[in-house]
């Protein structure tokens, strides 16, 4: 440790940090080997060699090793908007920027009460599901059969969260009843609910129900699904408030009853607010797993962005594109749900900080 | 009807059980209006539970209590009107964190006894002068002393104007530096003429303040009497045990 | 009627009454309401259905099966897959996942930077996205023909990998599977167990050495006893015709899922390991050092254990995710519980019996995994509060 007496030189530093045995020479050796080869390999690949454009159809791609982002250049519209049809796309695509808003708005702690939070969700519902409907301001209607791509993505995403978050915080709520038979129920029904894959839940209420409802009861396919996936988001969702709740001291509760506060404005005033804000990050890191496992709904058939993406390279000339289609939609998944899990460890950090 | 003014409690033979375990056994309590009242003993004695008790914070299981003529039974009605006219300050304060110290004091006012935003605020403040802590209105609980927390505290109990107060062990918590400024506020209530319940070990504020000191032991009232009484002749053994272990003599 | 619903027993019955009645009601409405419209549709509920024959195939399975097999063979089929690529898939994951947690937790910030790039990718895609992936990537290896050769024993092409296996009965390699498992099982118990406990560390090293060694032998021997006759024990895959013979065969589909489910799971295995030994405190590490560990017995007598069971309840949770996540296997047609239930489904017409067996399935699959890993926990979880102070 001689090195660091003053300043050392950058050497010496690289030598205590890199190779201050032999063990550590050799982690570093080939760490950085693994590193550098896949970010040389991935680099030449993506751009060096890359083809950008499909000015010259797929046979451009033929002659080059790299990416022939060619297929997202002459596919982008179908992967990102489906089968919406094509002068209507602008509406499209500002829906899902209007949802990119709203997820920023609600990272600002300055909204950070029901009534914004609210208000920025449902009013964003509304401004995306009337763009992409239509049918007002002298839109063409548009009908969900015809929603794809990465726009339907959202809107399940969406609707599952809206109709998931109020039913998350009955669960929660009931869950933790002094009565023992309503919490024994409900805990039996979140336990199950959470022992169950998303996918046969989804399978029930998409697929299998219509078998079992008379025509009246069954709705449109759509819906049924995001229930099915709102109520599999309720179930974990309810776990993660029970357990803001139990971050509460009792105390909170008994003086709020002692000051003769009634149970609708207890929980209102004094539970949730506190029972949330413990709850925020794992709550994040939720809202990031119903993001990634919208994907799902491909299995049951909809046209969402993989089931787009598929569509892209398995028609026509492209067949081969398949890395880079799958490459785009991944970034696609990865820009929104890193972004947003770091945001969550950054507040879970700042949290930390908070307490201490 | 003649005018007679009603006791502020009524305990007759009142039983407490967690699962099998007594904690009160056969509680007989008067508290008449404007009466103060420590309540002391050992630890597991069963005094916080008698005054959780009476405002329902925990059920007891047989025997009748009545506050101010409302029997507390299984009305929720009968419920709601005992707690907002008895207030409780606690051992560990409870203040609400995520709200600033007006708001923790008029929050109640304004959703139980309806009254708007503007009065509420106002009476708040007229309690958090009476604890000496106006300046510090818009603070929020996390950023003041124990000792300021506690009389924040007992103001949020005041400004629902409570006939009642009962308090938990309400300087167990604090900093011995800080016992003081509460036990003052404490004192000045005692003579303003609130009927006070006091689960403490301050012997001092016994002896200056009380009208009757109750000792309990293991769920039952050994013995009680005014303070000169209690601590010059104390009658049952455990008694005096408890005061010698307490007292340091 | 006021004054009764002030009455706080009686409201409290009358809301649990009705909640569990509304409850109940709502199950019984839905599968009465089925059961009708199923009956206008010709079908007839119950059960028997289990032992018709099915029909149709299934395109990879453990056990022998065939379209004249019933119904409920093909369950267990589909069940025996599911609970295949589960054990392979949290095997593989963790073993990853170990492995980039150990990088992630290191002082070398190299080997920090890889274990973080890794994370961060993999963990931030779908799973299904992936299992396309690798699906697609498996598909298009060349046909048997063309097949990469690794050394004339490992074949990747697009019909599935094929590796050298053993001619032996199904039974002999379940049994010496499980004996070999067993082997390691009472490896660990000696380990933890409160018995051997107090045993010479030189000691318990040499009895660890010898079960291992007595484990290996009676699962050869097993093996042997259980050969096919007139074969060789190792099976070679080799290109006869159009496709090869010999050896086993990991189908794209498996592979593409164990793959998928390997990279996904350890990715989110990484992150639990590393939570685990950064919530061993500093002062445990110091204090192990000032009595005179040497680096490696601070990491396996002080470090591994407290993080172990720092880990344990989390990654019981991932685990029963990853199970879970093997239904992802019907996208590309790889024959699991759930995608054998499908089918059988759109056969059969028994919607109702089948979602009943779907979901009790599942149900205890998860539950019985969930148990084993608490009992483990709960076992070795540190007694009393000793951590707190």
């Amino acid at each position: 440790m001689t090195g660091d007496m003053g300043r050392p030189s950058i050497l010496a530093m690289l030598r205590t940090r890199y190779f201050s045995t032999l063990g550590n020479a050799i982690l570093s050796i080939i760490s950085f080997s693994i590193l550098a080869l896949i970010t040389w390999k991935v680099l030449d690949w993506a751009v060096f060699s890359a083809v950008f454009s499909a000015a010259n159809g797929p046979e451009a791609c033929k002659a080059v090793d790299g990416a022939c982002w060619a297929v997202i250049d002459a596919r982008w519209r179908l992967i990102l908007f489906g089968l919406y049809p094509h002068e209507e796309h602008w509406r499209s695509g500002l829906a899902c920027g209007v949802v990119v808003l709203m997820t920023v708005l609600s990272c600002l702690p300055y909204f950070w009460n029901g009534r914004s939070i609210s208000i920025i969700w449902i009013g964003g519902f509304l401004a995306f599901y009337f763009l992409m409907k239509g049918g007002i301001f002298g839109m063409p209607v548009v009908d969900e059969q015809r929603w794809g791509g990465l726009s339907l993505t959202v809107f399940i995403f969406l609707t599952t969260v809206l109709v998931g978050t109020p039913l998350s915080i009955l669960l929660a709520l009931l869950r933790r009843s002094e009565l023992p038979w309503i919490s024994g129920v409900t805990g039996i029904i979140i336990d199950s609910v959470r022992s169950l894959p998303l996918l046969t839940i989804l399978f029930a209420f998409a697929v299998v129900l219509p078998f079992l409802l008379p025509d009246w009861a069954s709705g449109d396919k759509l819906y049924r699904a995001i229930l099915g996936s709102a109520l599999f988001f309720a179930a974990y969702q309810a776990e993660i408030i029970r357990g803001g709740m139990q971050g509460v001291p009792k105390g909170q509760e008994e003086a709020a009853k002692s000051l003769g506060v009634r149970y609708r404005h207890r929980i209102q005033r004094i539970l949730l607010p506190q029972a949330f804000k413990n709850a925020l990050p794992a709550t994040i890191n939720q809202f990031v797993i119903t993001f990634k496992e919208t994907s799902l709904f491909i299995i049951i058939g909809f046209f969402e962005i993989l089931a787009s993406g598929n569509a892209a390279y398995g028609t026509g000339n492209w067949t081969f594109a398949f890395v880079e289609v799958y490459a785009f939609i991944a970034l696609i998944y990865f820009a929104f749900v890193f972004s947003l899990s770091r945001y969550g460890a950054f507040l879970e950090r700042r949290m930390d900080v908070g307490d201490q | 009807m003649t005018q007679t003014v009603e006791p502020a409690i009524i305990i007759r033979g009142m039983n407490k059980f967690y699962g099998s375990f007594q904690a009160l056994k056969n509680i007989d309590l008067t508290v008449e209006q404007g009466e103060r009242i420590v309540i002391c003993g050992p630890s597991g004695s069963g005094k916080s539970t008698l005054i959780r008790c009476i405002n329902h914070l925990e059920a007891h299981q047989s025997g009748d209590i009545a506050v101010l003529g409302t029997p507390l039974d299984n009305n929720i009605a009968n419920i709601d009107e005992i707690r907002r006219e008895v207030g409780m300050v606690f051992q560990h304060f409870n203040l609400f964190p995520h709200m600033t110290v007006l708001e923790n004091c008029a929050l109640a006012p304004m959703l139980v006894r309806k009254w708007p935003r503007a009065k509420a605020e106002e009476m708040a403040m007229q309690y958090l002068e009476k604890v000496k802590i106006p300046d510090q209105a818009e603070k929020f609980p996390g950023q003041l002393s124990g000792g300021q927390q506690q009389r924040v505290a007992i103001a949020r109990s005041l400004s629902m104007q409570p006939k009642v107060l009962l308090f938990d062990e309400p300087t167990s918590a604090l900093d011995p530096e800080m016992i003081s400024e509460v036990l003052d506020v404490m004192v000045s209530l005692a003579n303003d003429g609130m009927t006070m319940l006091c689960v403490t070990h301050e012997m001092g504020f016994a002896r200056q303040v009380a009208d009757r000191v109750i000792f309990m032991d293991e769920g039952e009232i050994i013995e009680q009497n005014p303070p000169e009484e209690f601590f010059g002749n104390p009658q049952n053994e455990r008694t005096q045990q408890f005061l010698s272990q307490i007292l340091g003599r | 009627m006021l004054s009764a619903w002030n009455n706080i027993k009686l409201r409290n019955a009358v809301l649990q009454i009705l909640y569990v009645g509304g409850f109940v009601a709502l199950i019984v409405t839905l599968i009465v309401m089925g059961r009708t419209n199923l009956q206008e549709q010709g079908i007839i509920s119950g059960f028997d259905f289990l032992w018709k024959a099915t029909g149709w195939e299934v395109s990879f399975s453990l056990i022998e099966f065939t379209s004249r097999d019933p119904y409920w063979l093909v369950l267990v089929v589909g069940l025996l897959n599911t609970l295949f690529l589960g054990v392979i898939g949290l095997v593989l994951a963790t073993v990853i996942g170990v492995i980039i947690g150990m990088a992630r937790t290191s002082a070398n910030d190299l080997a920090r930077l890889l274990g973080a790039t890794y994370v961060e990718i993999f963990r931030n895609i779908p799973l299904i996205v992936q299992v396309f992936f690798w699906y697609a990537v498996v598909t298009r290896f060349p046909g048997p023909r063309q097949a990469i050769n690794v050394g004339d024993s490992l074949f990747l092409s697009s019909r599935g990998l094929y590796a050298p296996g053993l001619n032996i009965t199904g039974l002999s390699a379940f049994l010496g599977i499980v004996a070999f498992l067993t082997g390691l099982g009472v490896i660990v118990w000696v380990s933890s167990a409160q018995q051997f406990r107090r045993m010479e560390p030189a000691r318990k090293s040499r009895l660890r050495w010898l079960i291992l060694l007595v484990a290996f032998v009676v699962t050869t021997v097993i093996f042997w006893i259980g050969r096919l006759p007139d074969t060789t024990l190792v099976s070679m895959p080799a290109l006869k015709g159009l496709n090869f013979r010999g050896g086993i065969r990991v189908s794209t589909e498996l592979s593409a899922m164990a793959i998928s489910i390997a990279i996904y799971g350890g990715a989110y295995i990484a992150e639990i390991v590393r939570g685990g030994f950064k919530s061993v405190g500093r002062g445990q590490i110091e204090a192990a050092q000032s009595v005179g560990l040497t680096n490696w017995q601070v990491f396996s007598r002080i470090r591994f254990p407290l993080a172990l069971r720092a880990m344990l309840p989390i990654l019981a949770n991932q685990y029963v995710w990853l199970i879970k996540a093997t239904t992802m296997g019907i996208a590309i047609g790889f024959t699991d519980f759930f995608m054998v239930v499908s089918t059988a489904i759109n056969q059969s017409g028994q919607t109702l019996e089948l979602l009943g067996i779907l979901m009790g399935g599942f149900l205890i699959i998860n539950f019985t995994l969930a148990a084993v890993l608490n009992r483990i926990n709960r076992a070795i979880a540190l007694k009393g509060d000793q951590l707190r102070t």
